[in-house]
């Protein structure tokens, strides 16, 4: 109706502009309101910003792919379970006998003293970000899927290097929470209120995500210094997977074909260096610091301000003529001369150092020997144990080994594992756990040592938040 | 887009027309009919037959204004058929028809209240306080002015109910919170709409938590920037008639700042330079060295580590009990935060008028240094004008403002209370013998480092606004409005290698590195308006429709430069060696709405008052992005009906009510989209991209319907005006931050929910004028706020992720806690009830006992009293309320670091009955979780109700010399009382990190000439 006598309106008054101007200001009022009003209704659309990508628009092209995987292991690398930070090398070490902890943050010291409560902040930490890298790869996965201009070769790239990381994290958390979920999808609904599996369920899943892994990656190339997962790293995994779940055929299989595929780093103060011909997968750090974070957190400086030191027993199990000793433990004094505290010193560059020398090493073949002859000497393979235990321990300096007795043996490359993969990733603590000997070690060591401590708490909010998490790993 | 632009683009066209043709037809139709003038004389005196000075006297037709003299007489140019209009302020105003007289004398009425006089501003439209159907509270310059403070947040503390506002840190330059009629929405800010002269001004801060997390907690208060001298009135719109024009935004209430304006009358100077000086306003009782050590010692022994403790190959692990000297003894809160700060302020105005056009400009300045030791100092300048015309014919007119302001914020990079609460008593000296910071071995971190640490920010602020009006037609008129905002912070954090002990190795090249934050909102909006009001006999009708559209653009870059060939260099990025971008931000918020007002009166006794609002906003995916909200809201005068009509007692009585809905649309741009964020990160040159989070397409408006009911009653003449509200508002549809399990990859997702919270409450407003002669004035303000929130509604609570933080039928605000059941006299630790009876104290379980923190009632309570030239104010702050208290930072003696001295009364040995648990070094596993239970239990809360003398103020104006020059000298205190059993810090900001409330004292002078 308005529409109809506003335009009469204009037709009757246009002409006589000067006797009816009040009418026609009052027009192009009206004018301007009906303007205002019908127009604009894509007023509220707006474009989105420059630092956020449409989620479709990232999977339609391999570069921001490779950016959404760079983002996983730049995650890993910085914070959570692996990182050399707060990760297992760290707090597995004082939570077992490798390091003595002097810092004073009271959640690492809860972890040295073995006296954990269910909110701590450094286990809630592991767990949200080892869920948060979890479902970036199952949206790297669900993406690809979707995706019509993405090649085959690159859909199984992504998809081989998003299943191993999926495979990856969960083993880690099973090592140290035991039954956790599984976790194979975004959907938030679902993963919401989602239940724990058995640990032996969980380690199916890994196994069978890793197999995937290995086939996917069969044709990606290996990049040049070895800072993405490749086909390899998925077999190391797998391999270490199946000497957890004592499958010694299988892990001793796999670990052949990486074994017949690299080569052992000769000179024992190469096998830190990014150069280094036995690593598998290293994270390459960024700017600041340019290498480890590792050597930042283990090397003392100066006494009083160091937080990590070596603890006894480990300097005690070394072999005399050791050559990791001299090369891979450094020692600082104090001004007085009264007190001498030693470290691991694998790595060597700290953030004084300006260049870049060393990667976090994640994976190196030295590990794959010691599964073999673990494998092996279940499989009452004495020489060929014997063979790949040697190959660590000549390495090393140290004659071979005496045991010839399966049994031996095990105790052999459990020593072995001890001063070869000491400070690296919680092996210590793994090892000890997996073959029952947690007690008998720690309890000596730790005096408020329980049985339940072979399990972490589940995260307290988090029972909070999805009681289906329930119940509460035993003793918290 | 390109439609829209079009489309923006002919509406600027349509303008610049409006513009450039507009004062064509003003000057057309501004010919108006001249009669023969004359002048008009008089003498005015009050009731007392007392002449009265500085009457406005105003022709109502051709505007022509004059003001009487000291012997009260005047003189004006008239035309025989006209009105005069004589107001002064305390008088009520009077209208007087000329009918050709040629003196006419006049007796003026004092009014104690001017409750006809009092016009709010109600955003869109103003309203007589009469005559308003809303709920509109408001303070004036009057009021603002007499405090010495720097935020206006800060000036409406107390004085308005239902508006409850806590002041974050007594850091310059710090934050605010402020909470109108109770937290209605679970998540998401509370901030209600801040509206700074018509133009939306956002309150939230766009400080970094990397720059500024350490001394601010990231929270920098934008309204800092409005200088409270420059504002005329803060108007606080509450219930749904006044807040439902604001639609989607109007939910958590609307704060309408007004600055002044030119001004009628000769033109004016006015100065005023004051000095303050301030203090923290409370203290803690801390332990001394003899009590810390005793307790130290007491609790590595307690632990088992007693052997230890005379072993010195260990004396690196308690350096405070074995290295340092047991004899020292520093008070380190008179050290670190035991300051006095100044402020120093000089503010100059100029005003004054000619033909039609009136003009402001105000200028000021600040400095304010803090408590803290060093160099650290707030300048702020703001420059405030205002011009506005209008033509002869009143037909059209402008009104310009611009408020301008610069601060620049110099701190040390984090907040020095909680090292002043927590250092050893015994702890090392501060600097060595040449002066240089001392580290004692490297046993302790030296607090004064972080003075080498800096942080600094500037901000720009500019407000502009332009409000154009034109008369179409004799009822009709036409208003646009056109603002824009520019908010634009520049900030920076060094960490320096020299503020670290030189013994760790950093260097200039290793360590040092510089936190830059440089952030920018722009914001513009238009608003036109057409309004149509028609008089009948009896009869009133207004009505008002207008249109808004706002564009708001944001912008952050957080980068970080480390490693500096010298610490000289470090505020130089290009000679940073790597520079990391740590956040590289743009956001766009566009809006859009169309209001309308319908009000109705009826013989200025029945006013019906409708309001509505279409709303449209970016933040909500395709087809949700539009909502309409409206109320409608009644007042009955009963006060005009017949039988009270020359009632003695009662001279004004009004009953009103009002219901609608508004929304809130506070939750974020493009949380809609399923997104991926890009951050400037990288890893092996592959610049990182990671899911921004679980997205959810589906969510819209929350919704906040409010009901008010009202009584406000005049009596004698006015000088008791008594306001009594009651309110209930229900907030639904909740956008909430769903906390997720980790599992799911993040830990939270926004979505709707199907929960209400309400809020309800009775405000009591009373202002009254005790005693009036003709020397002596005293009058009384008070007002009190009984607020209640209630979680009314959760589908499925116990299931969701909220099932330990709420309660239905309980508030918003409560907290879980354990119930501590004292310490066990056997074994010295504290004890907790076992709600579940399972034998364990589990934080999941059992932390069942419930306390509320939101305050049981709050006011305030203000008296004035003038005698000839001196006027004395003094205005008190209550709350009635429960906090935290000190147990909640430490529940245990003998850990590292200095307690309050509550904590020796200690379990010694078995059978004590005390109320603290033994001793502890930190070292036991039995002493540390029920410390941390003891902290998180209800022992840990008490009554932390206050009573404070917020503000006094006694001014003296100097006897004047001759009669254009007008002198004042004022003296002002700022919370120098408090009345509390509160054992924290400072029971209205319990907290023991952030710097408490100043008490200051000001003294200035105010020239006006």
């Amino acid at each position: 109706m308005n529409y109809k006598q506003n335009n009469i309106c204009i037709k009757k008054l246009s002409s006589n502009f000067f006797r009816h101007r009040i009418r026609i200001i009052n027009t192009l009022f009206i004018f301007l309101t009906i303007f205002s009003f019908t127009s604009c209704s894509d007023f509220v659309e707006v474009d989105p910003p420059k630092n956020l990508l449409i989620s479709e628009t990232v999977f339609n092209d391999p570069s921001t792919v490779e950016s959404v995987l760079a983002s996983i292991y730049y995650k890993i690398r910085e914070h959570g379970i692996v990182s050399g930070r707060s990760g297992l090398t760290t707090l597995l070490g004082i939570y077992s006998d490798e390091l003595d902890y002097y810092g004073f943050d009271i959640n690492s010291a809860e972890l040295y003293n073995h006296n954990i409560v269910a909110s701590n902040s450094l286990l809630q930490g592991w767990w949200s970000n080892a869920y948060n890298v979890i479902y970036t790869a199952n949206d790297i996965i669900a993406g690809i899927e979707n995706s019509n201009s993405l090649t085959i070769d690159d859909k199984e790239r992504f998809k081989g290097q998003a299943l191993f990381v999926r495979a990856y994290i969960h083993s880690l958390l099973s090592n140290v929470y035991g039954d956790i979920p599984y976790i194979t999808t975004t959907n938030y609904l679902e993963n919401n209120s989602v239940a724990r599996l058995p640990a032996s369920i969980v380690m199916d899943n890994i196994i069978s995500d890793l197999i995937s892994a290995v086939t996917l990656l069969e044709n990606t190339p290996v990049s040049g210094e070895r800072v993405l997962p490749s086909q390899s790293v998925a077999k190391a995994l797998l391999a270490r997977m199946y000497l957890y779940t004592e499958n010694w055929e299988l892990a001793e299989t796999v670990s052949s074909e990486l074994i017949d595929m690299h080569t052992l780093e000769l000179d024992i103060n190469s096998v830190f260096l990014k150069e280094s011909s036995e690593t598998l997968w290293q994270l390459k750090p960024g700017d600041s610091p340019r290498n480890t974070h590792e050597a930042n957190e283990l090397i003392i400086h100066a006494i009083p301000e160091q937080r990590f030191a070596l603890n006894n027993n480990l300097l005690d199990a070394f072999e005399l003529g050791d050559l990791r000793l001299n090369n891979w433990i450094g020692s600082t004094t104090s001004t007085d001369g009264t007190i001498t505290l030693h470290f691991a010193n694998k790595y060597k560059a700290t953030f004084i150092e300006t260049e870049s020398l060393e990667y976090s090493i994640i994976f190196r073949l030295s590990e794959q020997y010691l599964i073999r002859a673990e494998a092996r000497a279940k499989l009452s393979n004495i020489s060929g144990a014997q063979q790949d235990l040697n190959a660590v321990r000549n390495r090393a300096g140290l004659p071979n080994t005496t045991a010839n007795t399966s049994n031996d043996l095990l105790d052999a490359i459990l020593q072995e594992r001890r001063i070869e993969l000491f400070a690296e990733h919680g092996h210590r603590w793994l090892d000890l756990k997996r073959t029952g000997k947690a007690r008998a070690v720690l309890s000596l060591l730790k005096p408020n040592w329980q049985e339940t401590h072979l399990l972490f708490p589940i995260p307290e909010s988090e029972l909070e938040i999805n009681p289906n998490l329930l119940p509460q790993n035993s003793g918290y | 887009m390109k439609k829209n632009i079009q489309s923006i683009g002919k509406l600027c066209l349509f303008y610049t027309y409006f513009l450039i043709l507009t004062p064509f037809f003003t000057t057309l139709m501004a010919a108006t009919l001249s009669y023969q003038q004359q002048t008009i004389k008089g003498i005015i005196t009050d009731l007392n037959g007392k002449p009265v000075a500085g009457v406005h006297i105003m022709t109502q037709k051709t505007k022509k204004g004059a003001i009487s003299e000291l012997d009260g007489s005047y003189e004006i140019l008239a035309n025989p058929d006209d009105t005069l209009v004589f107001s002064a302020l305390g008088f009520k105003t009077l209208t007087v028809l000329i009918s050709q007289r040629q003196e006419i004398n006049i007796q003026l009425y004092e009014d104690a209240t001017q409750l006809d006089e009092i016009t709010l501003n109600a955003g869109y439209y103003s309203v007589k306080e009469k005559e308003r159907t809303g709920n509109i509270a408001t303070i004036k310059a009057k009021l603002i002015e007499k405090q010495p403070v720097s935020n206006p947040l800060a000036a409406m503390q107390g004085h308005l109910s239902g508006v409850n506002i806590v002041q974050s840190t007594g850091v310059p330059g710090g934050g605010f919170n402020i909470e109108i009629r109770g937290k209605n929405f679970i998540n998401g800010v509370s901030d209600p709409l801040f509206i700074i002269d018509g133009v939306p001004y956002s309150s939230q801060s766009l400080g970094s938590n990397d720059v500024s997390g350490q001394i601010f907690s990231g929270n920098i208060s934008p309204l800092n920037a409005i200088n409270p001298n420059d504002i005329k009135s803060i108007e606080v719109l509450k219930d749904a008639d006044a807040t439902a024009i604001y639609g989607s935004r109007g939910a958590n209430g609307v704060v309408l700042i007004t600055t002044k304006k030119g001004k009628e009358g000769k033109t004016q100077f006015k100065a005023n330079i004051s000095s303050t000086l301030g203090q923290v306003s409370n203290f803690l009782e801390l332990m001394n060295t003899e009590q810390y050590l005793e307790v130290r010692r007491e609790g590595i022994t307690n632990d088992g580590f007693g052997p230890f403790l005379d072993n010195p190959a260990f004396d690196f692990f308690w350096p405070d009990v074995k290295s340092w000297d047991n004899t020292r003894y520093t008070d380190w809160q008179k050290e670190l935060i035991g300051g006095t700060a100044y402020r120093n302020n000089a503010q100059v105005s100029i005003s004054g008028v000619s033909e039609g056009t009136q003009f402001i400009v105000n200028g000021a300045y600040q400095k304010e240094t803090t408590v803290f030791p060093g160099e650290a100092n707030y300048k702020k300048a703001t420059v405030h004008s205002n011009i506005n015309h209008q033509s002869k014919n009143n037909q059209f007119k402008i009104d310009l403002t611009t408020i301008y302001s610069n601060e620049k914020n110099l701190l040390p990079r984090s907040d020095f209370t909680s090292k002043a609460y927590t250092l050893e008593p015994n702890a090392p000296r501060l600097f060595d013998d040449e002066g240089n910071l001392n580290w004692e071995n490297n046993t302790w971190n030296n607090p004064l480092a972080s003075l080498e640490e800096v942080y600094e920010v500037k901000i720009n602020t500019l407000i502009t606004n332009a409000g154009m009006s034109y008369m179409v037609l004799p009822n009709l008129k036409f208003k646009t409005s056109v603002g824009f905002n520019i908010y634009d912070l520049a900030s920076y954090r060094t960490l320096p290698s020299s503020a670290r002990n030189p013994r760790f190795g950093f260097t200039s090249q290793n360590y040092s590195s510089v936190t830059t934050n440089n952030s920018k909102r722009h914001s513009w909006i238009i608003e036109p308006q057409l309004s149509w009001n028609k008089e009948w006999n009896k009869a009133k009708l207004n009505i008002l429709f207008g249109a808004t559209f706002q564009r708001e653009n944001s912008q952050q870059l957080v980068q970080k430069g480390s490693g500096f060939p010298n610490d000289n260099l470090i505020l130089n990025l290009s000679s940073a060696e790597t520079l990391e971008i740590l956040e590289d931000a743009d956001g766009e918020y566009s809006y859009q709405a169309f209001f309308g007002r319908f009000n109705f009166n009826w013989n200025d006794k029945y006013i019906f008052n409708l309001t509505g609002r279409r709303d449209g906003s970016s933040r909500f995916g395709p087809g949700k992005q539009f909502g309409n909200f409206g109320a409608i809201g009644f007042a009955w005068l009963f006060s005009e009906e017949n039988i009270f009509k020359g009632n003695s007692i009662l001279s004004f009585g009004k009953l009103r009510g009002s219901f609608g809905v508004t929304g809130s649309d506070n939750i974020g741009d493009y949380r809609y989209l399923s997104t991926y964020n890009v951050s400037g990160l990288d890893y092996d040159g592959v610049s990182i991209l990671e899911p921004t989070g679980i997205f959810n397409p589906l969510f819209g408006w929350e919704e906040n319907q409010k009901l008010e009911a009202a009584l406000e009653f005049g009596f004698f003449n006015d000088r008791v005006l008594l306001n009594a509200s009651w309110y209930k508002n229900r907030s639904s549809n909740q956008l909430i931050g769903i906390p997720l399990a980790a599992t799911t990859g993040f830990s939270e997702l926004t979505g709707n929910f199907d929960a209400t919270v309400e809020n309800k409450g009775f405000e009591l407003d009373l202002r009254t004028v005790n005693l009036q002669s003709k020397n002596f004035k005293w009058t009384t303000t008070f007002n009190i706020t009984i607020p209640k929130n209630e979680l009314v509604k959760f589908d499925d609570l116990e299931n969701s992720t909220f099932a330990n933080r709420f309660i239905i039928g309980k508030p918003l605000t409560i907290v879980k806690l354990f119930n501590s059941l004292g310490v066990d006299p056997e074994t010295g630790l504290y004890q907790f009830e076992d709600y579940n009876n399972d034998g364990v104290i589990s934080r999941v379980e059992d932390r069942q006992w419930v306390e509320d923190f939101a305050p049981k009632y709050y006011g305030g309570f203000g008296n004035t009293f003038s005698y000839k030239n001196v006027t004395l104010d003094f205005f008190f702050q209550f709350k009635k309320q429960k906090a935290f208290n000190n147990l909640r930072w430490r529940a245990t003696p003998g850990f590292r670091g200095n307690s309050p001295v509550s904590l020796l009364d200690r379990w010694l040995e078995e059978g004590d009955t005390n109320s603290v648990q033994l001793a502890s070094g930190g070292l036991s596993p039995s002493v540390g979780p029920s410390d941390l239970n003891q902290s998180d239990s209800n022992a840990a809360v008490s009554d932390a109700s206050f009573i404070r003398l917020r503000n006094i103020s006694l001014n003296y104006q100097l006897p004047t010399i001759n009669n254009d020059l007008d002198i004042n000298v004022y003296l002002q205190g700022q919370n120098l009382l408090t009345f509390t059993k509160y054992d924290g810090p400072d029971p209205e900001q319990p907290s023991s990190i952030r710097l408490p409330q100043l008490k200051q004292i000001t003294l200035g002078l105010q020239v006006k000439f």
